[in-house]
């Protein structure tokens, strides 16, 4: 029998964030190790802090205590009980019994037995935790786990070597057989999805500190009405890294926002730097801004959709169509393309430890899918960042979930590269000799 | 008291991907337990599969034991397996160097031993913290290049319990084998030489379904020779076909090596709907390899002999050499009578030019579960599945060209098992290949350079 937890996902998050973001160890398991005192002693001993969850018919309740089982004499306790969604409390003092098989006990209040696998509370006990009064409590199952931090000291110094590394990675990445100097990445999305919150994000982590160059707002109107060709210098050495990211309008229902014939003029690389959008019609050979014969990097060579996570959900229909529509033309151009949700860690039931590692939380993984299927992009392709917003130094975890990202578009833009047509390659060199 | 483990954080990760991305719990630790056997084993007596690690100064010793730990005095009746293997804090380590063992170790007062024919390979002494090997689990392990001590001074023992393990022996000798197989078989297909030496590469074409991983399966066999996932051909759903241009990718061997001696042909999907799709009547030509890459296909006009793009002498060595019918296994029973009908009508295209085919069935969720112990075959259990049996009876395909694979569309990091298959699918294709081209008759062999009528 594996030893597992009876926990659903759910039920564990809850508890783990309810008690600041713990990481449950499950110890002992009753229906493994025997209804015995003696048995969760040895396998308790000497762990702490612990949570002792025991199941019942219709809830799941337990005890957190901060003390291990072997040092607890008469020390201050919670129990709790988890129904549904809810969690109520009580605090108490309670003492390790292990007598007749019961292992907490209460002056009469409260007693846990393991061995005739009930539970007695006091009446006020009962009222306190919402539980519905005069019905026994049976125990079905009972499970002990040591709590971790789910961010410790051992994680965040691990996140800061990977946050080197993936910095050192991107200063000195080269684009695919050199064919151009920096690749440029496209950021499309909705109004509102954070796109230009990303690319100052992205600049914050090669500067040190939490910086905006790009002006970010979240009214209707959207405050990027201009084509931006963002460099960024290396604040170390003061050379510019080798990707830009361009940032464009908001894509917003019916005539608001971007022109999709806007959209095609820009990924072949016709739109130079600062265009002023026009929510009349699109740009036309004759405008001032408009390159008549773009090179390889002028072009885009990636594309990102920019999506908040907490509202991609609920994008209108009209939207998802316009998306779904820039999509295609963007594959015919044969550009790759990603799709980046932004604002993670303000999702439900997030908490910054689940950020270190995304795929195995399932929330996100959950968003993930959604976004799968409203859009169809491949699951691969979905990435997840939490850009700064409110913040004035950086943080290990965010910045690595950035620069995860950002690695991933400049791959995806070399693979583009790699796939361009020879003659497309061998006359930009022949136009540049 | 300091219960986290010793491990750093990027070293724990890298040892739960080593058993297959499982999750661990720490069950015991010396230093806050104690250092007794006693106090070891009633931490981790019944808890499933464990891994226990012992740090020594430069190298961590670990033991993978399948099922549980033993009690004190406690001896098992029936086999219990258990493997040792090196763990260094180094980036990429891609082998696992191993010593098996199919019996559990003796739990006594104050040593934990493992026995193997009466003679002590390995024991665990923690009340003085020592450990001492056998000198061929040294070697086995690759420890230490010249004679070394078989008595090491340990600084901490942990023990965890794996989860996301499944409690067999299949899956320990997959743990242990998995890395050194996927190399094998990359190291193969790198070397491969073509059986007809006037052809410098196989062609494959991957024709299916729109939706069913064609594209999916050029970027997985492109992740693996370029050891991270890439997406060169664009992926993902829509209401039609992502793809509308003919392709012909070659794939390099790493980010900048030489090109690999195969190349992938990746077309627009099938449709049921006529007039949608591809046409049955671009078949042909591609075939023979009139069509170009880049060709814009148009579901309602196949291409012509006057098109300007339409390659009227194409050499054999242009042609299709290969054909792979790619298929979601998810929907092959409910393929409809029209999808059916025009994959016969296909087949019988590739039938009467004579081209190699297999069938390659994507979105194989239990992957896991394809291949044998060893890796070498495919398992009982997945070649009697209905749906092997449908396509085997659809088109004709024998069973051992009905190939399986799970794409890399879902996570960014490479899987070696998902390598073994994508492997060796692509090793059946070039065997396949060899055979058709094995069998061209000898004038058409010379037909090196294109025919110029003048």
């Amino acid at each position: 029998m594996e030893v597992t937890t009876g926990l659903t996902w759910l039920q564990e998050k809850l508890l783990q964030n309810y008690f600041g973001g713990k990481k449950f160890s499950l110890l002992y398991k009753a229906s493994v190790h025997g209804f015995s005192g003696v048995e969760l002693f040895r396998k308790c001993c000497q762990e702490a802090p612990t949570m002792s969850v025991i199941y019942s018919r219709d809830y799941v309740m337990g005890v957190y205590a901060q003390k291990s089982y072997d040092e607890i004499d008469k020390c201050s306790i919670i129990l709790f009980v988890l129904q549904d969604t809810n969690i109520s409390k009580c605090e108490m003092s309670l003492q390790t019994a292990w007598k007749s098989g019961i292992i907490w006990s209460c002056q009469g209040k409260l007693s846990i037995n393991l061995e005739t696998k009930d539970v007695k509370m006091a009446s006020n006990i009962i009222e306190t935790l919402g539980l519905p009064k005069n019905d026994p409590i049976s125990i079905q199952e009972y499970e002990v786990f040591r709590c971790e931090d789910l961010l410790d000291k051992r994680k965040i110094q691990g996140i800061t070597m990977d946050r080197e590394s993936l910095l050192s990675t991107m200063r000195t990445y080269k684009p695919y057989g050199d064919l151009v100097p920096q690749v440029r990445i496209l950021l499309l999305g909705p109004i509102g999805a954070g796109k230009s919150s990303f690319f100052n994000s992205v600049k914050s982590v090669f500067r040190g500190h939490v910086t905006c160059q790009a002006l970010v707002g979240s009214d209707t109107s959207g405050i990027s009405k201009k084509y931006r060709t963002y460099s960024i210098k290396d604040e170390r050495d003061g050379n510019f890294l080798p990707f830009i990211l361009c940032d464009t309008l908001g894509l917003g229902e019916k005539e608001e926002g971007l022109y999709t014939e806007d959209v095609v003029c820009i990924l072949k690389g016709h739109i130079s730097d600062r265009y002023q959008f026009d929510s009349m019609k699109p740009i036309t050979s004759g405008h001032q801004n408009y390159i008549g014969y773009p090179l390889v990097k002028d072009r885009i060579h990636c594309v990102a959709f920019v999506f908040d996570a907490n509202s991609v959900e609920r994008l209108s229909p009209e939207i998802v169509v316009k998306i779904k529509s820039i999509r295609r033309e963007v594959i015919k151009c044969g550009i790759v393309h990603v799709a980046l949700l932004t604002h993670v860690d303000s999702m439900n039931l997030i908490t910054k430890g689940d950020l270190i590692e995304t795929d195995r939380c399932v929330p996100i993984k959950l968003k993930r899918e959604a976004v799968q299927r409203k859009f169809g992009f491949a699951l691969s392709d979905i990435l997840v960042v939490s850009n700064y917003t409110s913040e004035w130094e950086l943080d290990p975890v965010k910045d690595v979930l950035i620069l995860s990202a950002l690695r991933q578009m400049v791959w995806a833009a070399d693979d583009f590269l790699e796939d361009l047509p020879p003659k497309e390659r061998g006359s930009d060199v022949q136009r540049r000799k | 008291m300091n219960m986290t483990t010793r491990l750093t954080w990027n070293d724990e990760k890298r040892l739960r991907k080593l058993f297959g991305n499982v999750s661990l719990s720490l069950l015991y630790k010396s230093s806050v337990h104690g250092s007794g056997v006693t106090d070891m084993v009633q931490h981790c007596s019944h808890q499933g599969s464990t891994i226990t690690m012992i740090y020594l100064h430069h190298v961590i010793i670990g033991v993978f034991m399948l099922g549980n730990y033993p009690r004190l005095w406690e001896r098992f009746e029936e086999p219990h397996y258990s493997f040792f293997f090196p763990f260094r804090s180094k980036d990429n380590i891609t082998e696992m160097h191993t010593f098996p063992l199919n019996m559990a170790p003796q739990a006594t007062d104050n040593q934990l031993t493992y026995y193997l024919s009466a003679e002590k390979v390995f024991c665990l002494c923690p009340h003085n913290k020592t450990l001492y090997l056998h000198e061929n689990v040294i070697k086995s392990l690759g420890l230490f290049q010249r004679r070394a001590p078989d008595r090491y001074e340990y600084l901490e023992c942990e023990v965890f319990r794996v989860e996301g393990v499944k409690a067999n022996l299949s899956y320990m000798k997959r743990i242990m084998n998995v890395t050194q197989h996927r190399n094998r078989l990359l190291e193969e297909l790198r070397a491969y030489k073509l059986y007809a030496d006037w052809v410098s590469k196989v062609h494959i074409l991957l024709l299916g379904p729109v939706g069913s991983g064609k594209s999916s399966f050029f970027n997985s066999v492109k992740s693996v020779f370029h050891g991270r996932v890439t997406r060169q051909a664009i992926v993902g759903s829509d209401i039609t076909s992502i793809t509308e241009q003919y392709r012909t990718y070659s794939v390099k061997d790493g980010i900048s090596g030489k090109s690999l001696p195969f190349m992938l042909c990746d077309s627009m999907g099938l449709d049921e709907t006529e007039g949608e799709g591809l046409c049955v009547d671009d078949i042909p030509p591609i075939l023979k390899g009139s069509i170009p890459d880049r060709y814009q296909f148009n579901p309602h006009k196949p291409i012509t002999p006057q098109h300007s793009d339409f390659i009227a002498f194409p050499s054999l060595k242009d042609g299709i050499h290969c054909v792979a019918y790619v298929l979601d296994i998810n929907s092959i029973n409910n393929l409809s009578s029209k999808m059916v009908a025009k994959f016969k009508q296909i087949h019988k295209e590739v039938l009467n030019c004579g081209m190699a085919h297999v069938v390659l069935l994507t979105k194989v969720k239990n992957y896991n579960e394809v291949l044998q112990d060893n890796f070498l075959n495919m398992k009982q259990s997945m070649t009697s599945q209905s749906q092997v049996r449908n396509v085997n009876n659809m088109l004709g395909i024998p069973i051992h060209n009905i190939l399986m694979v799970e794409n890399y569309a879902s996570e960014f990091e490479l899987d070696p098992v998902k390598d073994i298959l994508i492997l060796s699918a692509l090793k059946q294709m070039l065997r396949a290949a060899d055979d058709f081209l094995e069998d061209v008759p000898l004038e058409e062999t010379g037909n090196l350079v294109p025919f110029c009528p003048s």
